[in-house]
């Protein structure tokens, strides 16, 4: 009796669930569509059958078995990834397969670029080590070595926010719209960007392929300003307040300018909010990259002093030359070679957009860097009967310095001019600084990126041409960059706003913060470590062991 | 004293510091991420603080002090320039009248810049001068045209200083 009653219970409560369950499914199962008896087959639009033909087509599995010695066989239509391979490719599929590729081509084009640009590093470390005393070699390798860490960490948690957080809208690498985020105070009845404030540390949704390709590229080109500095103040510069600036400068001081040139920043928004042109113009980085690595080499240079022994009691200057002038010059040539990856790359992209200039633009690029390295032969030849080959390697590199900024506006011509004009403006500049200021610069860096980054920043306003069509417009502002000498004086004046605040904002920030460090830390090494030598006493170790030093008088008599 | 233990120390708590502080700014909305902000600047504050008490232990170095003031004066100058270019471009409307304005800016920076500062630093300049730190320090120019060997010999012979 019990057992008939428990399984009349188990028996309602399996109905139950049944029913319940049955009920829920069938309260969020749609009802089918009511179906035409015979419904005919949906017409296949033209352009479908077309590709479903060419698909169709393709070369068989057995074909490709046999190779493609001639590359005429594979890539074709039936590489298109389909959505639904039941039924076939379909428009959609291959709209899908040109977008990816747009990006794809863009996202490579960068990310090689900067790859380049990396390899630029390379090219200081020689340039600045070969320009100073053997004593110091491996104090001035290990600065540009640890520079491009201290300068990706500085970036990585801090800088690359304050830089691009805002800077959402580039088509080129799919839009960027996680970096939507600039912090805009209003002024005029206008708004202005500050600062970014999205992308700390890359988390968050700044994990996104976009924002790590702009990343990559735009870290290499804060690690080119950074190093600027190395050396300029080489050869008495202590190695941790070396790695102080450094980091501060990766965090803050040039990603503050970066944002207000490229991250749509206020000096972007000269065009839109006041009608200067369009906007601060800025290809490639004379004067968020050169100028900034410039202008802050000499404000460090100003507070860590002359050399021992670079100037006399009278004023006059002594020679002290570097020691070893075959890896200056292989270093200007790797310089040189990177800067391919500096203008060209600055497209952000090779595929639609305009940027198909970029043959122009590497073409620029090599014509100034070619004019400013006769710029600075024939100066010195002429003026003090030598082609001095340190100055030929300033004067490429102020060349290209000061292409950096046009080369993305500007014809081949007005690079040529551009470029021999910075070769003569780095003689004059080393000359001036060095004589008249009595600011002791090594290996030239004031003069070759500061003088000559503001000479690219204004050059943009004299020759931009108005031919170069990025999507359109600028800095939201539609036409072409277009300066004096083309039609076009407010783009004049929008160069020289950011001239102003390169030397008026930039230099003076520079100054403040190593100044403190100069309080607190110092800048400076004795004046022992400095005459024996930077290797031993700050690295512990000879950059050439086994080399015999001459003494400083024969060194110095051979000067 | 050149590089030292200390010196690594303090420059990774400068670090960490950082790190944290910069933590602190991701997620400044949230409280635990002010607590990151405080705390980050407490150890870069500590870090500073470490710098500052080994700095004596160095050895002297050949720059001589100089005038405090004109050196900060000098980087004012160049910042008035740059707020007389932003001035302009709120007075004056005309392409002609801002290119102007901005000129006389750029000009005024580069008063302060090339003018006031390197006055300041190269006042006092221990190239200039024949006596005090810089004879200690064993790196006085001799009259006219000194050679770094003249400087060596003259470190060797006084002693260089620690």
């Amino acid at each position: 009796m019990k057992a008939r009653r428990r399984s009349h219970v188990l028996a309602f409560c399996i109905a139950a669930a049944t029913v319940a369950v049955a009920g829920m499914a069938l309260a969020q199962t749609p009802a089918p569509p009511a179906q035409p008896a015979s419904a005919p087959p949906a017409p296949v639009p033209p352009a479908t059958a077309e590709l479903r033909e060419a698909a169709s087509k393709a070369p068989a599995a057995a074909d490709l078995a046999k190779g493609d010695p001639g590359g005429t066989v594979i890539g074709n239509v039936a590489d298109v990834t389909v959505t639904d391979a039941k039924a076939g490719i379909t428009l959609g599929d291959a709209g899908n397969q040109i977008g990816q590729n747009k990006i794809a081509i863009n996202f490579v084009w960068t990310l090689v670029c900067g790859f380049l640009v990396m390899f630029m590093q390379a090219g200081f470390a020689m340039v600045e080590s070969g320009l100073t005393r053997v004593k110091n070699a491996n104090h001035t390798y290990m600065m540009n070595f640890f520079v491009y860490g201290c300068g990706l960490l500085a970036y990585w948690v801090l800088g690359f926010a304050i830089q691009m957080g805002g800077a959402a809208g580039n088509g080129n690498l799919g839009g960027l719209n996680p970096l939507n985020a600039e912090h805009t105070v209003s002024l005029l009845g206008k708004t202005w960007g500050i600062f970014g404030e999205t992308g700390y540390f890359l988390a968050g949704t700044s994990y996104d392929v976009g924002v790590m390709v702009i990343f990559l590229f735009q870290m290499v080109f804060m690690d080119t300003a950074l190093t600027i500095v190395t050396g300029a103040c080489a050869e008495r510069w202590k190695f941790v307040t070396f790695s102080l600036t450094s980091v501060i400068m990766g965090a803050l001081t040039y990603p503050l300018f970066a944002n207000w040139a490229w991250g749509g920043g206020w000096l972007s928004q000269l065009g839109t909010n006041v009608g200067l042109g369009k906007g601060y113009a800025d290809f490639a980085g004379s004067g968020v990259v050169h100028s900034v690595g410039g202008l802050t080499a000499l404000a460090v240079c100003l507070i860590v002093g002359p050399r021992i022994g670079k100037y006399n009691r009278d004023g006059t200057s002594n020679p002290i030359v570097g020691h070893d002038i075959s890896a200056v010059l292989i270093g200007c040539f790797i310089l040189a070679f990177g800067w391919f990856g500096f203008n060209p790359g600055s497209t952000l992209g090779a595929s639609s957009n305009g940027n198909l200039r970029i043959g122009a633009i590497a073409v620029a690029t090599m014509l100034a860097g070619c004019t400013g390295t006769f710029g600075a032969i024939l100066y010195m030849w002429i003026s003090k009967g030598k082609p001095d080959a340190s100055m030929s390697g300033n004067g490429l590199l102020a060349g290209l310095v000061a292409i950096t900024a046009p080369s993305g506006f500007v014809s081949a011509p007005s690079a040529a001019i551009i470029g021999f004009v910075a070769g003569i403006l780095v003689c004059v500049s080393v000359s001036f600084i060095e004589n008249v200021l009595k600011v002791d610069d090594p290996v030239g860096a004031i003069s070759v990126h500061g003088t000559n980054g503001l000479w690219g920043v204004l050059s943009v306003g004299f020759f931009a041409d108005g031919t170069s069509n990025y999507g359109g417009s600028w800095n939201g502002v539609t036409g072409s960059v277009t300066g004096l000498f083309y039609g076009d004086a407010s783009q004049l004046a929008a160069q020289l706003v950011g001239i102003s605040t390169l030397l008026g904002f930039v230099f003076s920030l520079s100054f403040a913060i190593n100044m403190v460090l100069e309080h607190v830390v110092g800048h400076r090494v004795s004046a022992e470590t400095e005459l024996n030598g930077l290797d031993i006493p700050e690295m512990g170790q000879l950059g050439y062991p086994e080399f015999v030093f001459r003494p400083e008088i024969a060194y110095s008599k051979a000067a | 004293m050149a590089a030292s233990k200390s010196q690594g120390s303090y420059f990774g708590l400068f670090l960490v510091g950082g790190i944290v502080a910069c933590g602190g700014i991701a997620y400044a909305a949230t409280g635990a991420g002010k607590l990151l902000l405080l705390v980050g600047a407490v150890i870069l504050v500590a870090s500073m603080v470490g710098f500052f008490k080994i700095k004596p232990l160095e050895g002297e170095t050949p720059v001589l002090s100089s005038p405090e003031a004109m050196k900060w004066v000098g980087a004012g100058v160049a910042t008035l320039g740059w707020l007389v270019t932003l001035g302009g471009l709120r007075v004056v409307q005309g392409n002609g009248g801002r290119i102007v304005v901005a000129l006389i800016g750029i000009g005024l920076s580069l008063f302060g810049i090339l003018g006031v500062l390197p006055a300041a630093f190269n006042k006092t300049a221990f190239w200039k001068k024949p006596s005090g730190a810089a004879t200690r320090a064993g790196v006085t120019s001799r009259s006219g045209r000194a050679t770094v060997e003249q400087e060596m010999t003259a470190s060797t012979a006084m002693g260089v200083t620690k």
